[in-house]
């Protein structure tokens, strides 16, 4: 509100086809997509993470609750984490029907994106299939279609016949040691360039007055009147946040990353049901795309998708180890190769170019922890396991919500951090554990 | 340029006695035993070989090796081979990647002319409206996809692993490393000598001074008589945890290609250094090629680069190649040095006649530019090992910084100086290396209870005291006056990322993120410096302050076929598995197991079950044998009922919960002795529940005297059932009287089964039948099995499947953990309550158990559609009237022969647990149907009469 | 590919064992409050650095056991030898 006051709201060079032959012709170099700021002593709220939930969640606070004297603050660069690491899928498939309804949501947000956001993210529909290798996953496929139907949601299970229509490529042959028995199918599945919605939020926040800070390492969370050590925990407030460069005071401090949920909430005095993995992801080289949609097999766990470059971009489950590390690991891409060519053995001979790992922060039921926390003014948006991704904008949207109105919103009520007080766990686990 | 075939030169490696016919695009080429695939076609006067990613401009050799960007070629069902690399073969049909219609006339060359439009990123900033239209222009975006084909029809070709345990793995056979094999060899290592190209040597096998080719020979001669094993055309193309290393051997001779997986005690990395490319305007046109290139085209395979060359030189290796030139009768125009502050800023013309443009504007004709403009460090391994290295303006060049301890680097990775600098520094990194090695393997030896006894302590870990190479200085020649392409791979030109970084892509990452450079197929190795160095530039900073890339593995592009290996997925089958299939089985596959399903009619199969008997192989079934003092204890911990008072010779069922409630197993056990038990458990959960048994016995009870075997596979596990199977098992079994009075339901016995010792048997009814199920020593499983057969002819014995068996359960109402449970059903929720039994001390999952008796949860229930003809799909949802709200769904459904309708169990929400309740089923059509909660789960003999009978 | 120094069977590659996650002690089951016990469950330190972790040998001893592990570096401290006093209960 202060940054609209001081004028910081900024004209944006649109993006169009038009503005790029001009820019073209006259030589204009562009505009920078957000700008390089001082870092304030004060903000209304500070988002801790600068991927794709933090970039939307400070976007969603400008937009919609008009807050925009706001700081996302990343401790490297803006989308190097999770958000530039992960395979890219979107889809709203999920098993139970909160599951369901909150990713249908986020959905419909990437549908709109290019346009909300003026950058063409490249929002790819081209399907999802789930291949079922047994009658007890081909159950689980069956239950996810009606539980996604009744929610309004296109879903159906085929047979081997109409998967090979879809991709030929796959093996639907009875022999292999994991015969295609059919496959969940979710046409408005799909894949989305993962840079271009960090770029994109983050231009569009900035627009608005919202500040990007990158190489801004948050130390501590300033805390007073709980119960625990330094006013930190249960029953305290939030003061503000301790940065390498400097201190920040604020009201607001929202959670937004991936691999250390645990360990800045903890700055807070709050603890997490949380253990943090290495997903593994690998490309291939490029080929003349022939693959036109999403496959997954949960039992082979291992996904794949071709991007319009022509790479085969595969990935698994996590990593078994708990781990910070993300050196990558050789057992990773055997047992991914070997499983690729299980369901397409035609690829035997494609490369692979290069692998990578992020972290992901694990919960007990597969599903994501958001809301409020014991201590006021602290909330997370955190425990995105193998799953961030795709719930980006839903989540940015609905975090923003609960932040400016105090208020938990429906959509994200089931994933309260209170429920592992309960027990009343959320029913994602049996679908999600590798399914992406 | 002109390129054609010199005479025989001393140095190269090419057989001219043996011709080699190809095609490259359909046309008729040879070349000679030992060319790569780009010599012989060079040799014979080619010299465009690809177009460009982006503006299918024409691109010709570049570096001639396996980095060269512009080399990658198809070769058969082969996409992306490097030409540079892959020798020739006779019959190989060559094809150009990414040229339409044809390498010569390329339509999509019109690109060039728009180029100022297809600015790094530019699809981010258009296509967007109208937003129905982006599908269509994702379908002309993915036509520019670069790369070779894939053919349908590829197999997966015969691979193979190894697994090696050397001491010391070098990685790179150049002097330094051959020197460093060799020292650690001397020193007692068991060495593994890895070098990427076909022949060792490193550059010396592209050098025609003398001392270089005297060096070879002598080096050569040296490994051939050490114990180093050598392998050539084979990269490490991974450090991983702990020196586990991957590393692909391309030249097997059986395997296409074959991944070697060495857990290494130590790694010397040598992999010598790749020249860099120079960029300036035109530096990738046709005709602009490396010193190296010119070098290894002339003294390898003596080809002739062109008429009249242009020498752009920064170092020696420059020179060097204008003496080659020279040599074999290439006109030397001109030799401009870098070291003297010259530059060249333009390669203009066309590339029969290249017109090399000097900073000054003075302009030389030549067929051939070539350039010496420095070197990259590829310190991939480095990296992957935690390094950070760093960089050295004075030598324009990244070196290692701490790599650990039993990670080294040598030869022009770790510095410059002569040839005999170079190997006495690998001398001294190969003792050095020996000497940690066996510090590592005395640590391992020592710290296995179970090896033998290491004698003496710890080698001391020897000290690094290496003498360091010294660094040559050499001129920082990124970017000349005028800008050039970076990546070549992606079309990405030094504009690109200048534009990037003012944009605000201003770091390494997300420049590269944004421009694509250094992600297609050199994998950064010729481009990441000049990347790193046109950011910086941008930005007004320093190369140091701007840092590198991470390198990620794999150093080298290895192909999914050599990573997957050989398919090894077992599965099993019982004993019994061959008169299954000799008997019409349709099989099913469970987990690992393959288990007979069917054989033909399941519903006549438990009809048969229900009137007569009938037999099913449930070997998968898990078991495990339990002797010990403490097994009551043990099994009152896991499971939720009491086994205090279960007397010997007594059966029980038990549900396992986990610790948070949920129903994790089931199944029975039986007590064969006063301290000797058999658990049985889902055939699923055979292995993990065995796991959780041990967790438990180890870590929470380790004063318990309980000893656990798996015994699921020791066995062969045959049910046998119906009315008439006390008949049945009477004329087979001795030693055991089976009458009701003697041998009562849920009892075990021990006895003799066709003639087969040693045999368990119980009677337990998952089919609600009379029944008697025999664990058998597994080698006689098919003997009894067959037994049984034959002696029960007369009273209609058949066997039964695994439908049929589910068939049955389900008229029975027994639930399937996993089927009809979940992954959040907790023990309550089964109805089996009354089993749960919270006076006890302590059980798994107690606490929650408690807490959950005061919960409404939902229920599993036995439910029957109004409608008996109508079968509810598994996972159809029961919802409330005609809205979408769920409150509950179909676990399992069939129709059932014995009852003649439709039966199902559900999960429900509790207040339609109660019998009689009416649902309100969707079924997958979408029709609605009104269904009936039952007051049992069982729909058949609810008061278990036939069972006990 | 890891290397666990098995206490019994020395070092081995990861892939032959289970990994147990973070050791924690077991709350009285009998007295336990639900918060307590559902800290057991479900919440951990996953720290960054020195974590305390069971892992079962199950290709080989087929011993569960603890050792400490950086998860930050894949370290391992030395193991407790069988029969060292500092060994005992995982």
């Amino acid at each position: 509100m202060r940054g609209i006051a001081r004028g910081m709201r900024r004209r944006p060079a649109k993006y169009s086809a038009a503005a790029l032959a001009w820019r073209g012709l006259k030589g204009d170099s562009w505009p920078r997509v957000w700008r390089d700021t001082e870092l304030k002593r004060s903000y209304d709220a500070v988002v801790i993470g600068g991927g794709v939930h933090g970039l939307a969640t400070a976007y969603y606070l400008a937009r919609n609750h008009s807050m925009t004297n706001v700081a996302v603050l990343d401790k490297a660069y803006l989308g190097s984490g999770a958000s530039g690491r992960n395979t890219a899928i979107v889809r709203a498939n999920y098993l139970t029907p909160e599951g369901v309804a909150f990713y249908d949501r986020s959905l419909q947000l990437y549908n709109s994106m290019a346009l909300d956001l003026n950058i063409n993210v490249m929002f790819s529909e081209r399907g999802h299939l789930t291949l079922a290798h047994s009658d007890a996953a081909l159950r689980t496929m069956h239950w996810r279609a009606e539980v996604n139907k009744l929610q309004g949601v296109n879903s159906s299970v085929i047979g081997p016949e109409e998967i090979k229509k879809v991709a030929s490529s796959l093996d639907t042959s009875d022999h292999p040691r994991y015969p295609i028995l059919g496959a969940l199918y979710h046409p408005p599945g799909g894949i989305v360039r993962h840079d271009a919605v960090v770029w994109g939020y983050a231009r569009a926040a900035d627009h608005m007055g919202v500040e990007m800070h990158q190489k801004t390492e948050v130390l501590d969370i300033l805390c007073e009147g709980g119960e625990g050590a330094d006013g930190k925990g249960a029953g305290g407030r939030v003061t503000g946040v301790r940065t390498n460069r400097g201190d920040i005071s604020t009201p607001i401090v929202i959670n937004c990353t991936a691999g250390w949920a645990g360990l800045i909430s903890a700055m807070a005095g709050v603890r997490l049901p949380i253990t943090t993995h290495p997903l593994q992801a690998a490309v291939t080289e490029p080929v003349k795309v022939f693959l036109p949609t999403v496959v997954v097999s949960g039992s082979l766990h291992v996904y794949i998708s071709q991007t319009d470059r022509g790479e085969l971009v595969f990935g698994a489950a996590v990593d078994a180890v708990a781990n910070y590390s993300i050196r990558g690991s050789l057992e990773f891409t055997e047992e991914l190769a070997g499983h690729v060519l299980e369901l397409m053995p035609s690829v035997s001979r494609m490369r692979l170019l290069r692998q990578w790992s992020g972290l992901c922060d694990m919960t007990p039921d597969y599903s994501p922890v958001m809301g409020f926390t014991p201590v006021d003014g602290f909330l997370v948006d955190v425990g995105w396991g193998t799953y961030g991704f795709k719930a980006a904008p839903v989540s940015g949207e609905q975090i923003a919500e609960a932040a400016a109105t105090g208020r938990t919103p429906e959509l994200i009520a089931p994933f309260a951090l209170s429920r592992f007080e309960t027990g009343e766990l959320v029913g994602e686990k049996g679908a999600a554990a590798v399914g992406h | 340029m002109t390129m054609s075939r010199l005479e025989v030169q001393p140095t190269e490696v090419i057989d001219r006695s043996t011709t080699r016919r190809f095609r490259w695009n359909g046309k008729r080429f040879s070349g000679f035993e030992g060319d790569t695939i780009a010599s012989a076609l060079a040799a014979a006067g080619e010299h465009v070989f690809s177009r460009s990613m982006k503006y299918h401009r024409p691109r010709g050799i570049l570096t001639a090796d396996y980095w060269d960007p512009s080399l990658l070629v198809q070769v058969g069902d082969d996409p992306n081979v490097r030409a540079g690399h892959r020798l020739l073969e006779a019959g190989m049909d060559v094809q150009a990647q990414n040229v339409w219609p044809s390498l010569r006339h390329d339509i999509k060359a019109a690109n060039g002319l728009v180029s100022r439009f297809l600015t790094a990123g530019f699809y981010y900033k258009t296509f967007m409206r109208p937003q129905k239209l982006w599908p269509a222009y994702e379908r002309v975006l993915a036509t520019f996809a670069p790369g070779g084909k894939v053919d349908p029809d590829t197999p997966h070709r015969y691979h193979d692993k190894r697994y090696t345990h050397p001491d010391v793995v070098v990685a790179g056979a150049g002097p330094a490393g051959i020197e460093a094999a060799l020292a650690a060899a001397a020193a007692g290592a068991r060495v593994l000598l890895v070098e990427h190209e076909h022949a060792v040597g490193g550059h010396l096998r592209y050098s025609s001074q003398e001392p270089d080719r005297a060096a070879l020979a002598e080096l050569r001669a040296a490994l051939d008589a050490s114990d180093v094993e050598v392998l050539t055309d084979s990269t490490v193309t991974g450090r991983y945890e702990d020196n586990w290393l991957g590393i692909v051997q391309r030249n097997h001779p059986i395997a296409v290609e074959r991944l070697i997986k060495a857990r290494a005690k130590v790694l010397v990395v040598a992999p010598g250094l790749i020249e860099r490319p120079y960029v300036f305007s035109g530096n990738d046109r046709p005709g602009v090629i490396t010193s190296g290139a010119a070098r290894r085209l002339i003294n390898l395979w003596g080809v002739k680069p062109g008429e009249r060359a242009v020498v752009f030189t920064a170092n020696s290796d420059g020179d060097a190649a204008a003496a080659d030139l020279d040599r074999v009768g290439v006109e030397v125009a001109a030799v401009i040095d870098g070291r003297d502050g010259r530059r060249i800023s333009a390669a203009q013309g066309s590339s029969k006649a290249l017109e090399a443009v000097l900073s000054g504007g003075t302009r030389t004709e030549a067929d051939l530019l070539v350039v010496a403009a420095g070197w990259t460090a590829p310190t991939s391994l480095l990296n992957m090992a935690g390094d950070r290295p760093v960089y050295d303006p004075a030598a324009a060049r990244f070196f290692p910084s701490d790599p650990p301890g039993n990670v080294l680097a040598t030869g022009g990775l770790a510095g410059d100086g002569g040839l005999d600098e170079l190997r006495a520094h690998g001398t001294t990194t190969g003792k050095l290396a020996a000497e940690r090695a066996a510090a590592v393997a005395h640590r391992y030896q020592a710290r296995t209870a179970r090896a033998l006894p290491v004698t003496g302590d710890e080698p001391a870990w020897a000290a690094d005291l290496r003498v360091p190479l010294r660094r040559n200085h050499h001129p920082e020649l990124y970017r000349s006056d005028t800008h050039g392409m970076i990546d070549l791979s992606e079309d990405v030109g030094s504009k690109d990322l200048v534009a990037a970084a003012r944009e605000g892509y201003d770091s390494v990452e997300l420049a590269k993120r944004y421009t694509t450079a250094t992600m297609g197929s050199a994998q950064g190795k010729l481009e990441t410096v000049n990347t790193v160095a046109a950011i910086a530039e941008a930005r007004g900073e320093t190369i140091a302050q701007v840092g590198t890339t991470v390198w990620r593995p794999p150093y080298a592009p290895l192909t999914l076929g050599a990573l997957a290996g050989r398919v090894f997925e077992p599965v099993r089958v019982s004993s019994i598995h061959p008169w299954h299939e000799a008997n019409g089985v349709r099989t099913i596959l469970a987990g690992q197991w393959i288990r007979p399903d069917h054989y033909g009619d399941p519903a006549a199969e438990v009809r048969n079950v229900r009137a007569n008997v009938g037999l099913i192989d449930v070997t998968p079934l898990g078991k495990l044998d339990l002797r010990g003092p403490d097994i009551p204890n043990l099994l009152n911990l896991l499971y939720t009922n009491k086994w205090s008072k279960l007397p010997v010779g007594k059966v029980r069922y038990g549900m396992m919960c986990a610790e948070d409630g949920v129903v994790l197993d089931d199944g029975v056990t039986g007590r064969l002795g006063e301290d000797h038990y058999l658990m049985t458990t889902t055939s699923s959960g055979a292995g993990g529940v065995w796991e959780w048994v041990e967790n438990w016995l180890q870590t929470e009870r380790p004063h318990w005297q309980v000893h656990v075997t798996p015994v699921t596979t020791a066995y062969s596990s045959i049910n046998v059932a119906g009315p008439k199977s006390r008949e049945l098992v009477s004329r087979v079994a001795e030693g055991v009287d089976l009458s009701p009075e003697a041998f009562k339901y849920m009892e075990v016995r021990t006895a003799t089964v066709a003639g087969v010792t040693g045999c368990f048997m119980w009677r337990i009814g998952f089919t609600g039948e009379l029944s008697f199920e025999l664990h058998v020593p597994a080698g006689h499983g098919m003997h009894v099995w067959e037994a049984l057969m034959e002696a029960g002819a007369d009273l209609g014995v058949g066997p039964f499947g695994l439908e049929g068996q589910r068939i049955m359960r389900l008229e029975k109402g027994h639930f399937i953990v996993g089927q009809d449970t979940d992954g959040l059903t907790l023990g309550p929720s089964t109805g089996l309550g009354p089993l749960i039994k919270l006076d006890k001390d302590d059980f798994a999952g107690m606490p929650e158990l408690a807490w959950a008796a005061d919960r409404k949860l939902p229920m599993i229930v036995a439910i029957q559609p109004d409608d008996p003809n109508v079968v509810p799909e598994e996972a159809a949802q029961i919802v409330r009237g005609d809205t979408n709200e769920i409150l509950g769904r179909i676990t399992s459904s069939r129709m059932s022969p014995t009852l003649g309708r439709a039966i199902c169990l559900g999960q429900v929400e509790p207040e339609l647990a109660a019998g009689g309740t009416k649902v309100t089923v969707l079924l997958v059509s979408g029709q609605r149907i009104s269904a009936t909660v039952m007051d049992h789960h069982a729909h058949f003999d609810p008061d278990g009469e036939r069972l006990r009978g | 590919m890891l290397l666990v120094p098995c206490p019994n069977c020395g070092p081995r590659n990861s892939a032959d064992l289970r990994y147990g996650g973070e050791s924690h002690a077991r709350p009285d089951p009998a007295t336990a409050a639900p918060l307590q016990w559902r800290g057991y469950l479900y919440l951990r330190d996953n720290p960054a650095g020195w974590l305390r972790e069971t892992w079962y040998c199950r290709s080989g001893c087929r011993r569960w056991f603890t050792l400490e592990r950086n998860t930050a570096t894949n370290e391992f401290r030395d193991p407790p030898m069988p029969g060292d006093k500092r060994g005992g209960k995982a």
